[in-house]
């Protein structure tokens, strides 16, 4: 199963409501079959424009997150039950992606061009493609080939 | 004068001796040569030379004669070449049966020879080829078997740590402690970085302070 962040923006509530929200969601997730990682509580935080969700205007949410994996076929119905939760301001899945393997080039990205690998690369393409020329001063007095 | 003038022949007639006997008409002088026949000459029928009875006799003989001639030295040139044929051997070899029966005994030989070392040769390179082709699919096999392991190993890998990952899971029956640690420790991934690479963690300053 792969592995999804569900990132939520509740709204304000006292304390024992939103335990119940997040109560719920999770009890959604499981429902369907998924497994839960991890819950991430982000804080809570005025939100950055005014949003108007299931009839009511928000000026203020909190943020929460959960990992979690579950059948890509079920993602779609979490979307939809999510969706209906008044007490979810936004919600959204997404996929967790295994980071890329990185290194860092920065020291090669800063040499000179001429000293860059990439630009010498570029400069053999270029000797490949020039044509060989005729040597004016290789002793015969007229030109070999045609003009 | 004017016809030898206009003859170029008339110099060589001169020279020859025959004057006047081969003059050609300049008819052209005259008129064109594409105008047609003058409508007062056309059912003109020239008049032909009369010859006498002596005359034709003599040309007669003398033709038969003449044809008899060229007949007799044609026959004995004829026959020259057909006696030079059968007897030469110049332009073609003459070989009696047993002379070749053996050069074709010879031809068998030197083809059976040529077809022995070919033989030899080819059973070295299918050897050669075959050797090789055993080598490849042992080598792609290994290769494979390996590849194979690496996939397995890699798999393992992630099981053990899923496996490892699993202890921390939220279950059911720990989800509200989960919910309630989580609302207790709030958590911020935001970080600021300087050109020194120094991090400076959370969405304010405030770690600057601290």
């Amino acid at each position: 199963m792969p592995s999804y962040e569900l990132s939520l923006v509740l709204r304000q509530l006292p304390r024992p409501e939103l335990i119940s929200v997040i109560k719920r969601t999770a009890e959604s997730i499981f429902n369907k079959g998924g497994i839960i990682r991890k819950l991430e509580n982000l804080g809570a935080r005025p939100l950055p424009h005014k949003v108007s969700e299931h009839g009511v205007v928000h000026k203020e949410g909190t943020y929460f997150s959960i990992f979690f994996d579950t059948a890509p076929t079920k993602i779609l119905d979490l979307k939809e039950e999510f969706g209906r939760d008044i007490d979810i301001i936004r919600r959204n899945i997404y996929k967790v992606e295994e980071s890329a393997e990185f290194k860092c080039t920065l020291h090669d990205e800063m040499l000179p061009p001429a000293y860059r690998k990439d630009v010498q690369e570029i400069i053999d393409i270029a000797k490949r493609k020039h044509k060989p020329k005729y040597n004016y001063n290789s002793g015969l007095d007229y030109y070999p080939f045609q003009k | 004068m004017l016809r030898q003038l206009l003859n170029p022949m008339s110099v060589t007639a001169v020279k020859t001796g025959s004057n006047d006997f081969a003059l050609e008409f300049v008819r052209w002088r005259r008129k064109p040569r594409w105008l047609p026949v003058a409508k007062s000459k056309v059912f003109r029928v020239p008049e032909r030379k009369k010859q006498t009875e002596e005359e034709r006799i003599e040309l007669m003989r003398l033709h038969n004669q003449y044809k008899t001639q060229l007949r007799s030295v044609r026959q004995y040139l004829r026959e020259e070449v057909i006696r030079h044929q059968e007897t030469s051997t110049a332009d073609h070899i003459v070989l009696t049966p047993e002379q070749e029966e053996a050069e074709f005994q010879r031809c068998l030989e030197v083809n059976a020879e040529w077809n022995a070392k070919i033989a030899g040769e080819r059973e070295v390179r299918l050897a050669k080829e075959r050797d090789e082709k055993v080598a490849y699919v042992q080598e792609r096999l290994e290769a494979g078997k390996l590849r194979e392991e690496e996939r397995r190993e890699r798999a393992d890998e992630r099981i053990r740590f899923e496996i490892e990952q699993s202890k921390t899971f939220v279950t059911r029956a720990n989800l509200d402690e989960a919910i309630e640690a989580a609302l207790a420790n709030p958590v911020d991934h935001n970080f600021a970085i300087d050109l020194a690479g120094n991090l400076y963690r959370g969405r304010g300053t405030q770690s600057l302070n601290n």
